[in-house]
């Protein structure tokens, strides 16, 4: 699993991905970690397939007793299926999961885990003395959808937005923003279903001082390629599948 | 999944599968009971042995059919505990494979406490396993006990019918469609409790 600490400050943002272990037939996912002094949230946290290299991934920066938070973007197995592994593993956690997916991802086992709800408005965790915003995405891709903001770090987790499927030596970063839009054109045209959901959302985050924007697939985009992403999905036609 | 989960999992889902049937059964003996009753009733004296018999093979019915419903509700039990521990030693792999790729890492010692305590929960989903198995086992043998009573019942039914006269024919029907339940009854609950007495001492 490659680690990339992508923010060093009064806490630390950490990405994980490009996991070599990983059956060839999973997509390949990228976890975020927030790690403050007393405790950690891991964002997106994977499928459960992903479990074991993630858990050991997150050993390198805390203990077991100090992973405290876990955030899901949506339901979906590549994001969260990892839960009932989670769930028996931590003694003292809270999953952030958007509130209308409560009864679904029960279903993946969360006994000893509390289940916060994030009502459809969003909301904050806190984390020590760090306050991470959580941003309303619905529709993109998923009908309960949320993305996280740390106003500090400069960071935005977008989840599936910006996502592309790449091979596992792709670098973390986008480099080359004219030549990465082809990997990522399918995907959100396809994956994405509402263009008034987009321009909403992009409405939205256009608001926010962004400096890295960190999706669960792909490369990250940083400093300008984060408004020429904006840009570009402002102009795509999504939900072509009808 | 490993093969012995698999075959756990088949062998506790083979039990409800095997007990309807002993159910239908069971409910056909109450029926041949309440024909019985009827016939022996219109035979009057000519089957006056085979009227207490009647009782007997009704009461045995309603006592298999309460047998097999909480057992139906046992195996149940048993189903969940199987999911359960298979998803509690599913944990513990996983944990000892984390553990195992956390070596060298900072925070590594601390993975141990869910590694033991992963480990704990699924000996002991094994054990509660074991006996949960051992107690249905006893429930299927009081079944089967129930399956013997009903062809010496059977046996029983026939000596009395050859003495009805004319209603011979109708009772020896009767006695030979207990039998016939009696040995439905044997077979699928002996073949439950082959499926269950491997898990018992494995």
């Amino acid at each position: 699993m490659k680690t990339t600490k992508i923010y060093e400050g009064s806490h630390q943002w950490i990405m994980f991905g490009r996991d070599e272990g990983k059956p060839n037939n999973v997509i390949d996912t990228n976890q975020y970690v927030v790690r403050t002094a007393n405790r950690c949230l891991l964002l997106d946290p994977g499928g459960a397939e992903l479990f074991a290299p993630m858990m050991a991934a997150v050993l390198h920066h805390a203990p077991v007793d100090q992973i405290t938070d876990l955030f899901a973007s949506h339901q979906d197995p590549d994001v969260i299926s990892s839960l009932g592994l989670w769930d028996q593993a931590l003694t003292n956690a809270k999953l952030h999961a958007p509130a209308i997916w409560e009864g679904f991802l029960r279903h993946y086992s969360c006994e000893s885990i509390e289940y916060v709800p994030i009502p459809d408005n969003g909301g904050t965790i806190k984390l020590d003395s760090v306050e991470l915003q959580i941003i309303p995405a619905h529709y993109l891709h998923s009908s309960g959808n949320f993305h996280v903001y740390d106003p500090q770090a400069k960071i935005l987790m977008t989840g599936d937005v910006g996502g592309a499927i790449e091979g596992p030596d792709a670098p973390v970063f986008v480099d080359n923003f004219a030549a990465h839009v082809e990997k990522m054109r399918y995907w959100h045209q396809r994956w994405m279903p509402s263009n008034q959901a987009k321009r909403v959302w992009i409405e939205r985050v256009r608001n926010l001082d962004i400096d890295i924007l960190a999706p669960q697939h792909g490369r990250m985009f940083k400093g300008d390629d984060v408004k020429r992403f904006l840009d570009w999905f402002d102009a795509l036609q999504v939900g072509i599948a009808v | 999944m490993t093969n012995q989960t698999k075959s756990q999992f088949i062998a506790v889902a083979s039990i409800t599968s095997e007990l309807s049937a002993v159910m239908v059964v069971a409910k056909e003996i109450s029926l041949a009971a309440a024909n019985a009753k009827a016939i022996a009733f219109r035979a009057g004296d000519k089957a006056k042995g085979f009227q207490p018999i009647t009782d007997f093979i009704n009461e045995l019915a309603k006592e298999t059919i309460e047998l097999v419903t909480n057992i139906n509700i046992y195996a149940l039990v048993l189903y969940r505990l199987t999911v359960d521990e298979f998803q509690k030693t599913a944990a513990y792999n996983k944990f000892e494979l984390a553990a195992k790729m956390a070596e060298g890492a900072v925070y590594a010692k601390s993975m141990q406490e869910p590694v033991d305590h992963a480990r704990l929960s699924m000996q002991d989903c094994q054990r509660q396993f074991k006996r949960d198995v051992s107690q249905l086992l006893g429930q299927l043998e009081a079944v089967m006990h129930h399956a013997r009573a009903a062809r010496v019942i059977a046996a029983n039914s026939r000596i009395e019918a050859s003495q009805a006269g004319e209603y011979l024919q109708s009772l020896q029907a009767v006695a030979e469609s207990v039998d016939k339940a009696a040995h439905t009854i044997h077979d699928n609950v002996q073949r439950c409790r082959i499926a269950l007495s491997i898990y018992r001492n494995s």
